[in-house]
């Protein structure tokens, strides 16, 4: 189960909004943010799929620069990997357009 | 206090993130925490593109869990993308190649076989093909991703013990002309400045380069600056397509693929009519040159010559949204900033004018004097980790040896040859084949053994299927050495599994001429090895079958070295030590020791390792900054050009045409296309495509379409479209999309599945002067063949 910690780069004069749209995600938490529109966010997911597409979701929304990752954390995978219960493959039909 | 093992986690990485933008947390930062979670934390590189971002990796019971950014890296300064967050998945991935596979025929099944057993192999056939058919019928083709000390034993060998210079790489296809703009417009290759220039500049003119997605912690530095200074910086974008580097910019040029040339020499002019040149530096440090023969001209000469370049014909010549006021008002921002940052990539070398467009960039920072000021530069960015510091400095092309030296230079093949002990002469005078002319070799049956190092040429070279065919005879004889199998594994005769990053030591140097040193963290996996043991010890076998005892000399030094470390490190140690002394990329201070100690490595000229604890130079060319410049020093003033190719110590203002792409769209095929990158995938997709995160965001190519374009050929979104050139085509499906300019259609180039493979349709013209391909533009028909359909993404597999 991945935790990452990420800092989000917000257009300064829109950080309410996009705080507020962070927040509606499950499993973001949003630590703390400095007056140049950065903000602190620790996304915990139940797979890294799925933090990747929570990070695909915060990367396009409105206001949004750019969102950096500092740390990441995933060891559960890693076993899961190894002892072959989890095998990264592409399993998955069409993306939707 | 019952704080849970998740909530640890949590907390740390809130307050890993909090430190970057010093903000305190109510909770502590454990430090300890960060080291209580894993065993040990190893610092090195990312491996995933050019930028050289520096990284932790975090290993518990031997295997890697975890990763996080060093915040002294003057590269990145702490930050990762989302390629450098899971790349630590492939280290374990089920697929990795783990023994040694063989088939005697490339019609055969592959059989699992010991080292000893495919060594043995790879000397014979090496060694029967220079026996029979000359040192030239064998070849070497390898990788901006391999390391230097992999890449410079591998071309000592080949050179010095095989004879041939037969020696390429990947980077041919990709920054080849960069290579040639540099050294042909500042006589010295590689950029003047670094990374460091991005906090200073006023100005950043970003053209062909999709920065936020292919650099994107680089292009992160430039949103900050932007962000911070809304008012006194400016952004200009120059590119045919709006990409999500256009968000931060305050003017995009867009203009038809191919026509940036005459607005380049447009931008020139303006600047020599109004009175924005800086007469003084061009004074002091330029002289103007033409043709073939560099014959010197003078500056009216060069007025001359651009007075056929007004805005006004420019901006006919170039359309989309280019105005003449439009190039007026970029070049006088150009110009009177006070420090200009240019910023390209592919979309400026992959043409059949590459180093003209390069020439054409660094010209307006000649004429306008920025340059070698604190955030003025030149500066062309890398796509690959190690382009720069294995493959243009350590001698990883057919026209160059070790330390910026030119093969056909009698002298400079001496130097090599005294330094690495070898009879003088033993290098040949003619460089061999450049990668094009490699491929066309063997579809001509012309050589009969080669060896590809930690690359897919199946997939990457334009018009693939033509490659492909030459790659598949029976007479070529192929080694493939890799971590995953890919589309060239399967035209192989022999496929040797190697160590991955992090899982053997050696250093990259990346775009800003920074070498920063990983070492091993975990064991590779089965029996995979490191490169540079597989060369030593095919070598060795090599000896003995041509019974020469030069090619045992090559790898002398090395004999008996435990791979993990003390291989790497000789192997460093010499090439740095001998070759680069006296060269512009002096790495002599940047020992093993120095670069351990170093969060983020050393930039070269470094001469001495006191010099090299200090971070090396930042600047080129400038005293007080660059040692070299005081050494070379010819006269009082404060810049000195020393670069080996311009025995006037100049700075060379072109004179170069406008001219087009090779093909141009027609009746026939009325559409220009275009090819790219995208943030989750890395070339081929070998490695990223097996990280299912990232192949999920984006599982297959799409072709992308204007949707003035898209209306007229009543094209939905999803719909399948035919993609069709002169030489193969692709169906995929279409993104209705404001991103390519009207007339051009844009295909990402990751995809293995043979429908969506975008380099069957590409072009394979060259420039003439660096020979890297035209993969940016050629003209295509599109077709809708259906409405959508589910399609399902592809990788080769064993």
């Amino acid at each position: 189960m991945p935790i990452g910690g990420f800092v989000v780069t917000v257009d300064p004069d829109k950080v309410d909004r996009v705080k507020e749209m962070l927040l509606a995600i499950s499993g973001a938490e949003l630590h703390g943010q400095d007056e140049k529109g950065n903000l602190v966010l620790v996304l915990d997911a139940e797979t890294s799929e799925e933090m990747e597409l929570m990070t695909k979701e915060i990367r396009e929304l409105p206001d949004v620069l750019a969102l950096g990752l500092v740390y990441f954390h995933a060891e559960d995978e890693v076993e899961r990997i190894e002892k072959g219960e989890y095998r990264p493959s592409r399993s998955f039909g069409r993306k939707p357009v | 206090m019952g704080l849970t093992r998740r909530d640890f986690l949590k907390r740390t990485a809130a307050a890993a993130a909090a430190s970057y933008i010093g903000l305190r947390l109510p909770f502590d930062a454990p430090e300890e925490a960060m080291a209580a979670d894993v065993d040990s934390w190893h610092i090195g590189s990312c491996r995933l593109c050019g930028v050289g971002c520096r990284v932790r990796l975090g290993v518990k019971d031997g295997r890697a869990v975890a990763i996080k950014g060093v915040p002294e890296a003057r590269t990145s300064m702490g930050y990762l993308c989302m390629k450098g967050m899971l790349f630590y998945k492939l280290m374990g991935h089920p697929e990795r190649l783990t023994t040694p596979l063989y088939r005697e025929s490339k019609k055969d099944e592959f059989r699992e076989i010991s080292w000893e057993e495919a060594l043995d192999i790879a000397a014979d056939r090496f060694a029967k093909a220079v026996k029979e058919h000359g040192n030239d019928s064998v070849a070497y083709y390898g990788s901006g991703q391999a390391l230097t000390e992999e890449t410079y034993l591998f071309q000592k060998v080949m050179r010095a013990g095989l004879q041939t210079n037969n020696v390429e790489g990947n980077p041919r296809l990709c920054m080849a002309s960069a290579v040639g703009g540099y050294l042909t417009s500042f006589g010295a290759d590689e950029p003047i400045g670094s990374y460091a220039d991005i906090e200073k500049a006023t100005c950043f003119f970003i053209i062909g380069s999709n920065m936020a997605e292919a650099h994107p912690v680089i292009f992160r530095r430039v949103m900050r600056r932007k962000l911070d200074n809304r008012n006194s910086v400016t952004v200009i974008n120059a590119d045919p397509r709006i990409s999500p580097t256009s968000r931060i910019a305050d003017i995009h040029l867009m203009f038809e693929p191919g026509t940036d040339l005459a607005m380049l020499n447009a931008m020139a002019y303006v600047i020599l009519d109004e009175g924005l040149a800086d007469e003084k530096f061009i004074e002091n440090y330029a002289t103007f040159r033409i043709g073939k023969d560099k014959k010197e001209v003078t500056f009216e000469d060069y007025k001359e010559f651009l007075a056929d370049y007004t805005p006004e014909k420019a901006a006919q010549i170039c359309k989309g949204n280019i105005t003449p006021e439009k190039i007026r008002k970029v070049a006088r921002l150009f110009a009177r900033s006070s420090a200009t940052m240019s910023m390209w990539t592919m979309g400026i070398n992959q043409r059949k004018r590459g180093v003209w467009a390069n020439n054409m960039i660094h010209n307006l920072h000649i004429l306008t004097g920025q340059l070698c000021k604190p955030g003025a530069d030149s500066f062309s960015l890398t796509g690959q980790p190690n382009a720069c510091g294995g493959v243009r400095e350590g001698g990883g092309l057919c026209h160059i040896l070790p330390g910026h030296r030119l093969v056909k230079k009698e002298k400079l093949r001496n130097q090599v040859e005294e330094a690495w002990g070898v009879p003088l002469g033993r290098i040949p005078p003619k460089p061999g084949y450049h990668t094009m002319a490699m491929f066309s070799a063997i579809n001509q049956g012309k050589i009969k053994a080669i060896w590809i190092n930690c690359t897919s040429p199946a997939q990457s070279l334009p018009n693939c299927d033509l490659y492909r065919k030459g790659m598949a005879r029976e007479d070529c004889f192929m080694v493939v050495t890799d971590i995953f199998p890919t589309k060239t594994t399967e035209l192989a005769n022999l496929i040797l599994p190697t160590a991955f990053h992090f899982e053997k030591t050696g250093v990259y140097g990346c775009t800003e001429r920074r070498s920063q040193i990983t070492r091993k963290a975990v064991d590779a996996p089965g029996k995979a090895m490191p490169e540079v043991w597989i060369v030593r010890e095919w070598a060795l076998k090599l000896a003995q079958k041509l019974q020469d005892p030069v090619i045992e000399k090559s790898v002398e030094p090395f004999k008996g070295l435990e791979p993990d470390y003390a291989l790497p490190k000789a192997i460093w140690d010499e090439y740095t030590q001998k070759l680069t002394k006296g060269r512009d990329n002096d790495l002599r201070g940047a020992t093993y020791e120095v670069l351990e100690k170093m969060a983020d490595g050393v930039q070269w000229p470094a001469p001495t390792e006191e010099f090299a604890l200090k971070g090396g130079t930042y600047k080129k060319f400038v005293r007080g900054i660059d040692p070299l410049a005081d050494v070379h020093a010819k006269d009082d003033k404060p810049l000195q050009f020393y670069g080996p190719a311009h025995p006037d110590k100049k700075l060379w203002v072109w004179l170069r045409p406008h001219k087009g792409p090779e093909e141009m769209p027609d009746v026939q095929y009325p559409f220009y296309l275009s090819t790219g990158r995208i943030v989750d995938h890395w070339h081929t997709m070998s490695m990223t495509g097996r990280i299912t995160e990232l192949l999920r965001a984006n599982p297959y190519a799409y072709v992308e379409i204007n949707p003035s374009d898209a209306k007229a050929l009543g094209i939905k979104p999803g719909d399948m479209v035919l993609v069709e050139s002169r030489r193969g085509r692709n169906i995929l499906p279409a993104k209705v999309y404001e991103g390519p300019v009207k007339g051009m259609v844009f295909v990402y180039w990751h995809d293995m599945d043979e429908d969506r493979m975008i380099n069957r349709v590409t072009k394979d013209a060259y420039d003439p002067g660096s020979k890297e391909p035209e993969f940016k533009i050629c003209a295509c028909r599109i077709e809708k063949v259906s409405g959508p359909k589910p399609l399902k993404p592809y990788i080769v597999r064993m």
